[in-house]
């Protein structure tokens, strides 16, 4: 690529040339003023028309060292469908070449971070996809926990919301696929799953009176301390190769939620430590424990 | 909003209503609470002229929690009639003058600090009948929680740890047929009333 900077030196010359070239001729065309004095007017004045010339003249010589400087590319630039872009007449359209180029820098960026990204992530070995390594001779099918027939989640999720009295389950794809779950849990909390085929990918928990969505937290810090343990809780019960058992097995801890604000913790015997309830739920028990008491 | 119990602190013969207030405030603040700005409820009553049959009371109720709020409560034999309405509901009964007159010397205020611990909010409130010190209330609300009876153990636990045997182990009268209901801003308000009463009835501080 040509480097930018003679040509931005260049530029700045001839705009310098283009605005001393301007004063000359102002001051040329204004004439004798009355500050030149009454003595010897015409000499004062034609010595300072020939400062100017001069200073005209240097910058004349600035401008075609620095062309001197540049070197004309090698071949003519290719811009592809985007050189058609100059035949544009209607005006609100002009501007879309510098846009053109804004994104042609963004694309490239996330191109860049993609592949870093890729680099960083296939060293990690904490993915949760199920990917069979082994150069196995006999390749057996597996259970795919991501890649499943929406009916069968649909299935897996009204069986489970029938096992559990005071969950109320709405299912939702807004986009197409994958599931977005509604939970709420009596009249307690609210919560929003978002799953991938049987995956549960993230959780939001809000208080019952508070709106649902994906990406804000509870104003409340019971609430933000349950999404916190229910993101471990995903954690503890993920099983790749029987994806609707975790999925069970978690909906059946959330379902113990239902008594969040009236169960006593398991450990001290209070309601409250730190002023917050008992926020944890041991995962096979399901025993309310304060966050500072659990086992 | 959440569960709120309005408690009244009894005062002690030695103790001055700002001592109270600042013997409270340490407490609260042995808590680990944070000072949330101040808070006001307050109360006019108003009684129907004698020419208008049968006597009938109307409470006008103002919370600071609700700033865009009216509440006034009709009460007219052992009949109650809550009315939530805009403040504009202020000027409709002082052009009802001739129906209703306001007694300002039966004008309630409970004002004071408004903390907030975790998830609760607590307000001390210093009460006050037409500028006279009356007592000390002390208001706790539970704000994740809708349902009474699902956290008044553990709001009684929390207010015990505090304000210590002045609490009592069942909830106020008037909650206590509301405990499976979902908490309104209304529910504050009449356990407010409920207080003022008491405070009017009462001839010295409470």
């Amino acid at each position: 690529m040509m480097s930018v900077e003679p040509l931005q030196t260049a530029l700045s010359c001839i705009r310098t040339l283009r605005s001393n070239v301007g004063v000359a001729f102002e001051a040329l065309g204004n004439g004798i003023r009355s500050d030149h004095g009454e003595e010897g007017k015409e000499t004062k004045f034609l010595f300072e028309l020939q400062d100017l010339l001069t200073v005209v003249n240097n910058n004349l010589r600035d401008v075609e060292q620095s062309i001197n400087n540049l070197q004309p590319p090698h071949n003519p630039f290719n811009l592809g469908n985007s050189g058609f872009l100059s035949h544009e007449y209607a005006q609100d359209r002009q501007a879309l070449y510098s846009q053109l180029v804004q994104s042609y820098k963004w694309t490239d960026k996330v191109h860049e971070y993609c592949s870093l990204a890729h680099a960083q992530l296939s060293q990690n070995s904490l993915t949760r996809s199920y990917t069979n390594t082994s150069s196995a001779k006999r390749r057996k099918i597996q259970t795919s926990s991501h890649n499943v027939l929406p009916i069968h989640v649909d299935k897996v999720i009204n069986q489970i919301e029938r096992l559990l009295p005071e969950m109320n389950v709405n299912i939702q794809r807004p986009f197409a696929s994958n599931v977005i779950l509604h939970v709420s849990v009596g009249r307690v909390l609210k919560a929003i799953i978002a799953f991938k085929g049987l995956l549960i990918e993230w959780i939001i928990v809000r208080g019952f009176s508070e709106s649902l969505d994906l990406w804000t937290e509870s104003r409340f810090k019971v609430f933000r301390k349950v999404t916190e343990n229910a993101h471990a809780a995903v954690m503890r019960f993920y099983m790749p190769t029987m994806p609707d058992v975790s999925v069970k097995n978690f909906l059946t801890w959330l379902h113990s939620f239902n008594t969040l604000f009236s169960d006593a913790c398991k450990g001290c015997g209070l309601h409250l430590r730190n002023a917050m309830p008992p926020t944890w739920r041991e995962f096979r028990t399901l025993e309310p424990y304060h966050e500072e008491c659990k086992p | 909003m959440g569960v709120t119990i309005v408690q009244h602190y009894p005062m002690t013969e030695n103790r001055t209503g700002p001592q109270v207030i600042e013997f409270l405030t340490k407490r609260v603040h042995a808590m680990g609470a944070a000072q949330a700005g101040p808070f006001l409820v307050d109360c006019e009553t108003y009684n129907s002229a004698p020419a208008f049959g049968p006597p009938r009371t109307v409470h006008l109720l103002n919370n600071s929690e609700q700033p865009a709020t009216v509440f006034s409560i009709l009460e007219s034999g052992q009949k109650q009639v809550p009315l939530v309405s805009d403040p504009l509901f202020m000027d409709l009964m002082k052009k009802l003058g001739s129906v209703y007159t306001c007694k300002q010397q039966t004008r309630m205020e409970a004002k004071g600090p408004r903390f907030e611990v975790a998830d609760f909010l607590v307000k001390l409130g210093t009460v006050t009948m037409n500028a006279n010190f009356k007592g000390v209330l002390v208001e706790v609300e539970y704000r994740p929680c809708l349902v009474p009876a699902a956290c008044w153990e553990l709001l009684r636990e929390f207010m015990q740890g505090f304000l210590g045997t002045c609490v009592p182990n069942q909830p106020p009268s008037y909650l206590q047929n509301r405990m499976q209901d979902i908490y309104q801003p209304l529910d504050t308000i009449q356990q407010y009333l409920d207080q003022f009463r008491e405070y009017r009835k009462a001839v010295t501080v409470r």
